[in-house]
C-alpha cells in the first residue's frame, strides 16, 4: 500500500507507550521510518534536528501539548502534514487543531486500516504538491503572486501567508485553469474526504481565497461561482 | 469556559434580583408611609373605635418580613447554585479525564488485536503484543474499580480485611510494589528508618495508597523522579514520611487535593493524565485505618511531602479494637 512512499520519515509523537508500541511496529511494517517522540518537548526536538515527512501527533502530551507542537511545527515548516491522534472528542478540539496547523484528525480509538489510509493519502498529496510546486513554485494573476513552496502571496503590497490546506486548493484550482471544478472533486482530492458529507468548507475556503486575491470578492473574475456546478478558477 | 460564563450570569441575576428587591422594599415603605394619612382618615370613617397603631403597624412589619424572607430566599437559592455549579463543573472535568483514560488503552487494545488480525506477526513480537494488552486490560480494569469503589468506601462497605501485620514489612514491600508498577528505579528511591511495630491494616487497601502516592510522584515530576521515604514508630504510631522533588503544590491548594475530583494545574506540567480521586481515595483509606495524611509543601517547584501516621496496634483503644475486630479476620501476622 504505501509502496511509493517507503522510507518517508515519521515523527510519531505519543506518550502513551503501549499505543506508541504499536503504532510504530505497524508503521515500520509499512515501510516508514519511525522516530518515537515521548512527549511534546522530545517532539521538537526531534524535529528541530532532523527532517520528517509527516508528523502523527497526539494532543494530550505532557509538557507541551500536540496544540503547541503543530504550532511550532507549522512556523518552521508550512508544508509538513500533520495528523492529529487524539482521545478528545468535542469538535471545539477540532476545530483548533485544524487551526494550529493539523491537516487531518483521527479520533481515539481508530481502526488500523484508517490510519494506514491517511498516512498513505497525507503523504501522497504531500508528494503531489511539492512536485507540482517544483515545476512552477511561483504563479502570477492579476496583482496577485503566490509562492507554492513558501506559501507567501503578495496581493499588490499587501502580504499574505496560506496555510497549506488553502495553498492546495489554490494549486488544484490553478492548475484546472479555465475548467469548471465541482465541490465534490475538491473534497475528494483536495480534503480526501468523503463527498456525500453535507459541508461548506469548499465554501469557506473559496471565500477565503476570495478575500485574499480578488479586487472585489463580492464581484469575483478570478474564483468564480458555476451555479449547480462547482466553482471555476480562470485568469483573466 | 462555559463555567465561567454560566458563574457571570448567575452573579448577574443575583444582581438584579437584590436591585428589584431592594426597589420593592423602596416602593413598599414609600407607598405605606404616604398613604398612612389617607389609611387612618378612612380607618375613622368605617370604624372610629378601631386602635390604629397596632393594626396598621402589622401589614408594614408583615410586608418587610415578606420582602427580607425573600431576600434570603434568593441568596440562599444563588448559594446552592453556585455549589450545584461548581460540581458540575468538577464532573464534566472528570467525565472528560474518565473518558480520555478509557479511550487509551482500549485503543490500544483495538491497534494490537488488528495487528494480529491482518498481519502475520513473529512469535517474539506476539508475546510482546500480549503483555501490552494484558498491561492495558490491567490499566482499564484499576480504573473502572476506582470509580466503582469510591461509592462503595463512602458507605463504609469496602476494605474490610484488617490483620495486624507488621508495619515495617507490609509499608516496605508495598512501596517496592508500586516502584515496580510504575517503573521507578532503584537508584531513584530511598527508603530509610525502621517502624518495628504492628499496625492493623487492609493490605489491598494500602497498596491503593501507596500505589497513588508513586504515581503521583512520577506524574508530577518535571526531571528525574526522586522520592524519599522514612519510617518510624513513635509515641505509638507509625509515621511514613513520604517526599518527592516534583513540581510541589501552593499553599492554597493544600487542603484542597484531598477532595474529590479536585486535580491541580502547574504550566511547568500541564496535561497530567488522571481522574481526580486518587488522593481523595487515599484520605478516605487511611481514614478508615484511624489514622491521619497532610501534606506539606514549601510551594510551587519545592517537592511535596506526605506524611501519613496510622496508630500502633499495641496502643489501640477499646473502641478501635472493637471496630478492627469485628471482623473475626483480624489475628497476627
Amino acid at each position: 500500500m504505501a509502496e511509493d512512499y517507503k522510507g518517508s520519515r515519521v515523527l510519531l509523537v505519543e506518550d502513551e507507550e503501549t499505543l506508541a508500541v504499536g503504532l510504530e511496529y505497524n508503521l515500520i511494517e509499512e515501510g516508514y521510518i519511525v522516530i518515537w517522540a515521548k512527549n511534546g518537548r522530545e517532539a521538537i526536538d526531534f524535529f528541530a534536528k532532523e527532517k520528517f515527512d509527516l508528523i502523527i501527533l497526539d494532543i494530550m502530551l505532557p509538557y507541551v501539548n500536540g496544540f503547541e507542537v503543530a504550532e511550532i511545527v507549522r512556523k518552521a515548516d508550512p508544508q509538513i502534514p500533520i495528523l492529529m491522534l487524539t482521545a478528545k472528542t468535542e469538535s471545539g478540539d477540532k476545530v483548533k487543531g485544524l487551526e494550529k496547523g493539523a491537516d487531518d484528525y483521527l479520533t481515539k480509538p481508530f481502526h488500523l486500516q484508517e490510519l494506514l489510509l491517511r498516512v498513505n493519502g497525507m503523504l501522497k498529496r504531500k508528494s503531489w504538491y511539492k512536485s507540482s510546486s517544483e515545476k512552477q513554485p511561483v504563479f502570477k494573476f492579476g496583482d496577485n503572486e503566490i509562492n507554492f513552496e513558501t506559501l507567501n502571496c503578495l496581493h499588490g503590497e499587501e502580504e499574505i501567508r496560506l496555510t497549506p490546506q488553502e495553498a492546495m486548493l489554490l494549486k488544484y484550482l490553478v492548475e484546472r485553469n479555465g475548467e469548471i471544478v465541482s465541490r465534490k472533486e475538491l473534497l475528494e482530492n483536495v480534503w480526501h474526504l468523503n463527498p456525500d458529507i453535507e459541508t461548506r468548507t469548499v465554501d469557506i475556503f473559496i471565500a477565503r481565497l476570495r478575500k485574499y486575491f480578488e479586487p472585489d470578492p463580492a464581484n469575483p473574475v478570478y474564483f468564480k461561482s458555476i451555479r449547480g456546478a462547482g466553482y471555476m478558477f480562470e485568469e483573466k | 469556559m462555559r463555567g465561567k460564563h454560566s458563574l457571570f450570569y448567575h452573579i448577574l441575576i443575583f444582581i438584579i434580583a437584590q436591585l428589584v428587591w431592594l426597589l420593592l422594599l423602596g416602593i413598599w415603605i414609600y407607598w405605606y408611609v404616604s398613604n398612612y394619612i389617607v389609611f387612618e382618615k378612612v380607618g375613622d370613617q368605617v370604624s372610629p373605635q378601631l386602635i390604629y397603631d397596632v393594626q396598621n403597624a402589622l401589614p408594614f412589619i408583615l410586608g418587610l418580613i415578606l420582602l427580607i424572607g425573600l431576600s434570603f430566599t434568593t441568596s440562599l437559592i444563588f448559594r446552592h447554585l453556585n455549589v450545584q455549579l461548581r460540581l458540575t463543573e468538577l464532573y464534566d472535568n472528570f467525565i472528560g479525564n474518565v473518558t480520555h483514560e478509557l479511550k487509551s488503552p482500549l485503543s490500544s487494545i483495538q491497534l494490537y488485536l488488528e495487528t494480529l488480525k491482518q498481519r502475520d506477526v513473529p512469535l517474539e513480537k506476539r508475546k510482546e503484543f500480549i503483555d501490552m494488552m494484558m498491561k492495558d486490560a490491567d490499566r482499564l480494569q484499576d480504573l473502572i474499580n476506582s470509580i466503582l469503589e469510591i461509592s462503595a468506601q463512602e458507605k463504609k462497605k469496602l476494605f474490610q480485611d484488617y490483620r495486624v501485620v507488621q508495619a515495617d514489612l507490609i509499608v516496605k514491600d508495598l512501596l517496592k510494589e508500586s516502584f515496580e508498577k510504575f517503573r521507578v528505579a532503584k537508584e531513584n528511591y530511598r527508603i530509610s528508618g525502621e517502624a518495628p511495630c504492628e499496625i492493623v491494616a487492609d493490605r489491598d487497601a494500602m497498596k491503593i495508597v501507596f500505589d497513588n502516592l508513586v504515581d503521583n510522584a512520577v506524574k508530577y515530576s518535571v526531571q528525574q523522579v526522586q522520592i524519599i521515604v522514612s519510617l518510624s514508630c513513635i509515641s505509638k504510631k507509625v509515621t511514613i514520611i513520604f517526599s518527592d522533588l516534583g513540581i510541589g503544590v501552593a499553599a492554597k491548594e493544600q487542603k484542597k487535593i484531598f477532595n474529590k475530583f479536585y486535580r491541580i494545574y502547574n504550566k511547568e506540567i500541564p496535561n497530567v493524565k488522571g481522574t481526580g480521586l486518587g488522593l481523595y481515595r487515599v484520605k478516605e483509606i487511611i481514614k478508615a485505618h484511624d489514622g491521619k495524611i497532610t501534606v506539606l509543601s514549601e510551594g510551587e517547584g519545592k517537592g511535596t511531602t506526605f506524611k501519613l501516621e496510622l496508630p500502633a496496634y499495641g496502643a489501640m483503644s477499646e473502641r478501635q479494637l472493637k471496630k478492627f475486630l469485628n471482623n473475626e479476620k483480624l489475628r497476627g501476622v
